[in-house]
C-alpha cells in the first residue's frame, strides 16, 4: 500500500481534535489498507444468497452488523480491483461501499413509499442503499451538477436495478429553490455535502494533496447554502440527514451550528443511533482560520463564528465516525426534524 | 424530452414481449427515450409532476434502463436489468449457458453455438439472467454493454 502522507498543518489540526493516545493510533490507521466491505444489493438477491454464492468462491464473508444482515466484509486479501470483477458485482448483486459510508442511509432510515430528494447522488452508493431499503417504493430524485458523475451515478443505478429513482442534472442550491417555488416537498432529505474528505485518505492518498484551509473555507460556505435551501423543503415533520466524509469542525459541527441558529424553534436535532463507535460532536472549536488576516467583508464578519467558537450544546447529538476507532474511514452524520 | 407511454403504446409493448418472452404484467411506467431506448419507472411520482420536474430542471433519467426495440425486425432486446426485473414470468426463448460459456458471455463475444432458436433470446445461466442476445444459426451475437463486461479472468 502507497504510504499516506498528510501535509503537516493537517496532522496539527487533528492532533487538536484527537488526545494524544488517539492520534497515534490514527497515525497509524490511514497507512493500513480499508477492510473489503460490500452491500448486498436485496433488490436483486437476497444476504444469506449472496453470501452463500460468495464463500462457494471461497471468499471469506461475515456480517459485522446483526441489524444490517446485507452489510458484508471479504475477509480475504484480494488483488487490486478484484472485488469489481466478479460476475456478482456486474450483475449488481453488490455494490462496493465503505462502512462509513453506509452509515447516512443508516441515520435515514428511508421507508417504502416516502418521497425522498438525495440532493449531492454521485456516485450513488448512498442512492442505491435508500432505493433497496425502499424496496424501490416511493420516489427518490436523485440531484448531481456535474455530468461525468451523473454518468457514474446513473450506470451504478442501472446496475443495481434502481426503478424509483429520477435523476436530475441542476446546481444543489437552485435545485431547492424551484422546488421551493414549485411547493413540493420532501419526506426525506439526503445532503451528503461536497466536502474536503479528510476522512477518505486511506482509500483516495490525493486527498492528502489537495488539503488545504481556504479550500475547507469555502466548503464550509457552500454547505450552510446547501443545508439552508433544502431545510426550507421539508414537509412537517420530515428530516434531513447532513454528512459528510470529513474530520474539519467547520464543514461539520459549524453547519450544524449554523442551522440550529437560522432555524430556531423550527429545527431539532436528532440523537442518531449507528452500529459503530461514535464520539459526540465538538462543542468548541478554535478555527485555524484565525490566524490568517480576512481576505472580504464575509469573512471579517464570519469572524465572530471562528475564534474561541462555541457551538450549541446541541450539536453534541452528532456523530464523528473516526478511522482509529472502527477500522474504517472517518464520516460525520447529524440528522435533524423540521418541527415546524 | 421525456416520453411516458400511452396504455395503448405500453400495451403494444407488453404484446411484444408477452409474444417473445411469455412476459404478461409490467411492473410500472414505460418511459421511451428516442426510438429504440425503453426504461421503467415505478416510483409514485405521477405523469404530471414528472412533466412539472422536466419544466423546472434537466432530467437525465427516469428509471431503469430495461430493454429497446431492436429496430431490423422490430423485436425487444432486454437489457441485463430487463431480464432480471421479468425473471419470474420469462418462459419463452430462454437459452442456457454452461460455466464456460458464461465466462465468454460476459467478456462480451458471442457464442457460436447452435441453439435451435431464432432472433432474440434471453441468456441464463443457472439462476441468472444475463440480457439478451440473438440467435442465428450458428451463434448467439452478443449485447452486454461494455461497462459490465469482464476485463479480466473472472472470480
Amino acid at each position: 500500500m502507497k504510504k499516506i502522507n498528510p501535509k503537516p498543518e493537517f496532522l496539527e489540526k487533528m492532533k487538536k481534535l484527537l488526545s494524544q493516545a488517539d492520534f497515534e493510533k490514527y497515525e497509524r490507521i490511514i497507512q493500513e489498507p480499508l477492510l473489503n466491505s460490500i452491500r448486498c444489493n436485496t433488490l436483486k438477491i437476497s444476504p444469506e444468497e449472496l453470501k452463500k454464492r460468495l464463500e462457494e468462491k471461497g471468499w471469506k464473508i461475515s456480517q459485522p452488523w446483526k441489524e444490517h444482515p446485507e452489510i458484508m466484509i471479504v475477509g480475504n486479501e484480494l488483488q487490486p480491483g478484484e472485488l469489481g470483477r466478479s460476475i456478482e458485482h456486474l450483475l449488481g448483486y453488490y455494490y462496493i461501499q465503505e462502512l462509513a459510508s453506509m452509515l447516512s442511509i443508516i441515520a435515514l432510515a428511508p421507508k417504502q413509499n416516502e418521497l425522498i430528494l438525495d440532493l449531492c447522488a454521485s456516485p450513488g452508493s448512498k442512492t442505491t442503499q435508500m432505493a433497496s431499503q425502499m424496496k424501490n417504493t416511493g420516489t427518490i430524485i436523485a440531484n448531481d451538477v456535474n455530468i461525468k458523475r451523473i454518468q457514474i451515478l446513473a450506470s451504478n443505478l442501472e446496475r443495481c436495478g434502481v426503478t424509483n429513482t429520477i435523476i436530475t442534472r441542476d446546481d444543489g442550491i437552485r435545485l431547492c429553490e424551484k422546488f421551493k417555488l414549485q411547493d413540493l416537498k420532501f419526506d426525506k432529505i439526503l445532503l451528503d455535502a461536497p466536502c474536503s474528505g479528510e476522512g477518505t485518505m486511506r482509500s483516495s492518498p490525493k486527498t492528502c494533496l489537495m488539503w488545504n484551509q481556504n479550500t475547507i473555507k469555502s466548503l464550509s460556505k457552500l454547505q450552510k447554502k446547501l443545508f439552508k435551501n433544502a431545510f426550507e423543503i421539508l414537509k412537517p415533520n420530515g428530516e434531513i440527514v447532513y454528512s459528510t466524509c470529513t474530520h474539519a469542525p467547520e464543514e461539520n459541527e459549524e453547519v450544524v451550528d449554523f442551522a440550529l441558529k437560522e432555524f430556531k424553534d423550527k429545527i431539532k436535532i436528532e440523537e442518531i443511533k449507528l452500529p459503530v463507535k461514535c464520539r459526540p460532536g465538538l462543542i468548541e472549536w478554535t478555527s485555524d482560520f484565525a490566524k490568517y488576516p480576512p481576505r472580504s467583508k464575509f469573512e471579517k464578519s464570519e469572524r465572530g463564528r471562528e475564534l474561541g467558537n462555541k457551538y450549541n450544546e446541541k450539536v453534541k447529538f452528532c456523530a464523528r465516525i473516526y478511522p482509529q476507532d472502527n477500522n474504517s474511514e472517518g464520516f460525520f452524520v447529524a440528522k435533524f426534524r423540521r418541527v415546524k | 424530452m421525456i416520453h411516458i407511454l400511452s396504455n395503448q403504446e405500453t400495451r403494444e409493448i407488453l404484446s411484444k414481449l408477452k409474444e417473445q418472452f411469455g412476459i404478461k404484467e409490467i411492473p410500472g411506467k414505460l418511459i421511451k427515450i428516442g426510438k429504440e431506448k425503453i426504461y421503467l419507472f415505478n416510483g409514485d411520482f405521477s405523469e404530471e409532476q414528472i412533466e412539472n420536474l422536466e419544466k423546472i430542471t434537466f432530467i437525465e433519467k427516469t428509471g431503469v434502463y430495461i430493454g429497446a426495440i431492436f429496430l431490423p425486425t422490430d423485436e425487444i432486446r432486454l437489457s441485463i436489468e430487463g431480464t432480471q426485473i421479468f425473471k419470474d414470468q420469462i418462459t419463452k426463448n430462454i437459452f442456457e449457458i454452461n460455466n464456460e460459456q458464461l465466462e465468454n458471455w460476459m467478456f462480451g463475444r458471442e457464442l457460436n453455438i447452435k441453439t435451435g432458436l431464432r432472433g432474440i433470446i434471453a441468456i441464463k445461466h443457472q439462476d441468472d439472467f444475463l440480457g439478451c442476445g440473438k440467435a442465428s444459426e450458428n451463434k448467439i451475437g452478443n449485447f452486454i454493454p461494455k461497462s459490465r463486461r469482464l476485463r479480466s479472468k473472472a472470480v
